[in-house]
């Protein structure tokens, strides 16, 4: 492979683990901020104890996330710095207000939620994850401000061979980043929602201890996994509106629509191949369907199940096939990532820079050294990750250390 | 003005991360046993989170106000950058994972993972460091320790008893702040020394971009500021117990 391709599959590989963790932190950082509300609003133990099982599994995710997130970051100015060089004063910008506006408060405070637990006032606990929630969107916003800039670049002028930002109200107002938003992140309330329902099938199924504990979650990850799935498709459906002519003709497969795309393409930027890999295109997009339409009829039919008491302490086929679910929103997550960011191929910054250009002069061996370390890093770190988070949802809220008070608790003393 | 906001996030970065990789490294000569190596890891758990995040707004800030820069610095020292992400990301996983399982040989073999990535990312400076500054490779290890020498300070600062004997016992006496303030110092002038060598000046992004992103983050600098200031203050008690970690 070219060190082109070594580069985009570094990216590739480091940006989709990424998105896993990050689909799941923001669907259930809602959740436990909503639970956490229901907790100390009421004084209700239940939903103490539902705020720290779920918040330990959240954080278990979490640190996945921040750790595929920091490679990603440096990868800009690692492997593609001919983007930062060439659209660094706009594509940049959003980056630099995504880890001001919203990273940094979100680690700081994500830090004083899990450390603070009994230390601080009650409502300011609560205050802390609703703040971390909604920098995690606001997190989210200013990503897709960038991705949706690569995707259709507004706001810019090209001065010396270089873009130059002349109107932010209009990259932050860019449909192909707006209509983005709505999409990832209704798509992660499914993937929170399923992941609620599917563990607390686990634990119904097998007649664990805590039943009602159980139920009450499974409600509530039902609850958000079908409105959820319905916001998302219809986010989907506009996304479609927006989507490139080229993406769009890859998408329709037919033959006349590709070779009119690339005519125009080659009519306005002179010889050479814009088609994206059309195969690949299209069957994550397909992928992407598919397993749209399964969850929806799979959260309907569930969203009524669940009405009925019997189904939900005894419908054991369906608890099974809950639980089976969860890895569903994560692959048609994927799917649709593939089917957005394959579809922009050949460009970096659809029909100003192609990817090709915007490679670091890097040499072979370089790339093959980081992508080799980074794979071997990530997948063994992944493996055990997910071992871990099905370890603890499967031991219970008994098992969980996050808000329990340290085996010794002695008088602190004050440093000053 | 940019230079200045770049100088505050890096610095920041290195006195106040600076702190928890030097406590990282020396973790099996601060703790001797399991339990004290986990008093040990108490001392920083609630601020590693906290103190790394001002490299990511650094970075941040390099993509927004100093895109050229970014670009040449990271891809020009780029095997050294790697080396600097994947000890970052080891110590953190073993920092969070350490905890999470019962049992001595997953917690001895995470604490390993602190120890050796908390190494690889202070060499990874180092190396970072000599290829700015005009100095030998071998100053790298001097960075190193300098990093090594501010933990120990603020472990002296976080611990009590045997504990707290042992970290200041090697910089020489009981006075762990003073020592803490020149480390801190150390690494400031390292960080002031090493931006001076770099072209930051012809680097800067656009005038519009500046004129937008500078206000903005001059604006929100206090809110950050007060953002951690409160973490400082929730855990600013000696730790003498373990942690969620």
């Amino acid at each position: 492979m070219e060190t082109v391709d070594l580069a985009r599959l570094q990216f590739a590989l480091t940006a989709g683990a990424h998105f896993l963790f990050v689909a799941l932190t923001l669907g259930l950082a809602t959740l436990v901020a909503v639970l956490q509300t229901r907790a100390t609003l009421t004084r209700s133990p239940i939903h103490l104890r539902m705020t720290r099982f779920w918040g330990q599994l959240y954080i278990i995710n979490y640190a996945m996330g921040i750790v595929t997130g920091l490679v990603m970051e440096f990868q800009f100015g690692m492997s593609w710095s001919g983007l930062t060089h060439f659209a660094g004063n706009v594509f940049g910008a959003a980056l630099a207000i995504e880890t001001l506006v919203a990273f940094f408060i979100e680690s700081t405070f994500l830090g004083l939620w899990i450390f603070g637990w009994d230390r601080l006032n009650r409502w300011a606990h609560l205050a802390l994850i609703w703040v971390v929630t909604l920098t995690a969107y606001a997190s989210a916003f200013w990503i897709l401000i960038a991705n949706g800039f690569l995707q259709n670049p507004v706001g810019h002028e090209v001065v010396n061979g270089v873009l130059q930002l002349n109107d932010f109200g209009a990259l932050t107002a860019n449909p192909a980043s707006l209509v983005a938003f709505g999409h990832v992140l209704s798509g992660a309330m499914v993937v929170g929602g399923f992941f609620m329902a599917g563990v607390s099938a686990y634990h119904l199924r097998r007649r664990t201890r805590e039943q009602e504990f159980f139920r009450k979650s499974l409600r509530i990850g039902l609850a958000l996994a079908l409105p959820a799935t319905l916001v998302a498709g219809a986010f989907g459906g506009l996304g479609f509106a927006t989507m490139q002519p080229t993406k769009a003709a890859a998408w329709s497969g037919s033959a006349q629509e590709l070779a009119q795309a690339q005519a125009d393409m080659v009519a306005r930027f002179g010889p050479g191949d814009y088609l994206p890999p059309v195969e690949l295109v299209r069957t994550a997009g397909v992928v992407m369907m598919l397993l749209f339409v399964v969850m929806l009829v799979f959260s309907a039919v569930s969203f009524l199940l669940m009405l009925f008491r019997p189904a939900v302490r005894g419908l054991r086929i369906w608890h099974w096939l809950l639980t089976a679910m969860i890895p569903v929103p994560f692959v048609t997550m994927l799917a649709g990532w593939v089917f957005r960011e394959v579809g922009r191929q050949p460009w970096v910054v659809y029909g100003l820079l192609t990817t090709q250009d915007a490679m670091s002069h890097v040499t072979p061996l370089e790339m093959r050294v980081s992508l080799i370390a980074f794979c071997a890093v990530f997948g063994l770190l992944i493996v055990v990750n997910y071992w871990l988070l099905a370890r603890h949802a499967r031991r219970g809220p008994d098992a969980v250390a996050l808000g329990s008070r340290p085996a010794e608790t002695p008088a602190p003393a004050l440093t000053f | 003005m940019e230079i200045f906001i770049l100088g505050f996030f890096a610095l920041g970065y290195l006195i106040l991360a600076g702190a928890d990789i030097g406590v990282g490294m020396l973790l099996p000569y601060l703790g001797r046993t399991a339990a004290e190596r986990r008093t040990v890891i108490a001392a920083i758990a609630p601020f590693f989170l906290g103190n790394e995040v001002w490299l990511v707004a650094a970075a941040g800030v390099l993509a927004g106000l100093f895109p050229l820069l970014e670009g040449e610095l990271l891809s020009g020292n780029y095997l050294a950058v790697v080396a600097l992400l994947v000890g970052w990301v080891i110590r953190d996983m073993g920092l969070w994972l350490r905890g999470r399982m019962p049992g001595a040989r997953w917690q001895t073999f995470w604490d390993g993972a602190v120890v050796g990535g908390s190494w690889t990312l202070a060499l990874a400076w180092g190396v970072i460091f000599t290829q700015i500054l005009p100095v030998p490779i071998v100053a790298a290890v001097m960075v190193a320790l300098l990093f090594a020498m501010h933990g120990l300070a603020f472990a002296g600062l976080r611990l009590t008893g045997e504990l707290r004997e042992r970290a200041v016992r090697l910089t020489g006496g009981s006075g762990e702040g003073r020592t803490y303030a020149l480390t801190a110092a150390a690494l400031t002038a390292l960080g002031v020394l090493a931006g001076a060598d770099l072209d930051l000046a012809a680097s800067a992004a656009d005038a519009t971009t500046l004129s937008l992103l500078v206000p903005v983050t001059l604006a929100l600098i206090p809110f950050l500021v007060a953002a951690q200031a409160w973490v400082w203050w929730t855990f600013r008690a000696r730790v003498t117990g373990p942690s969620y970690l």
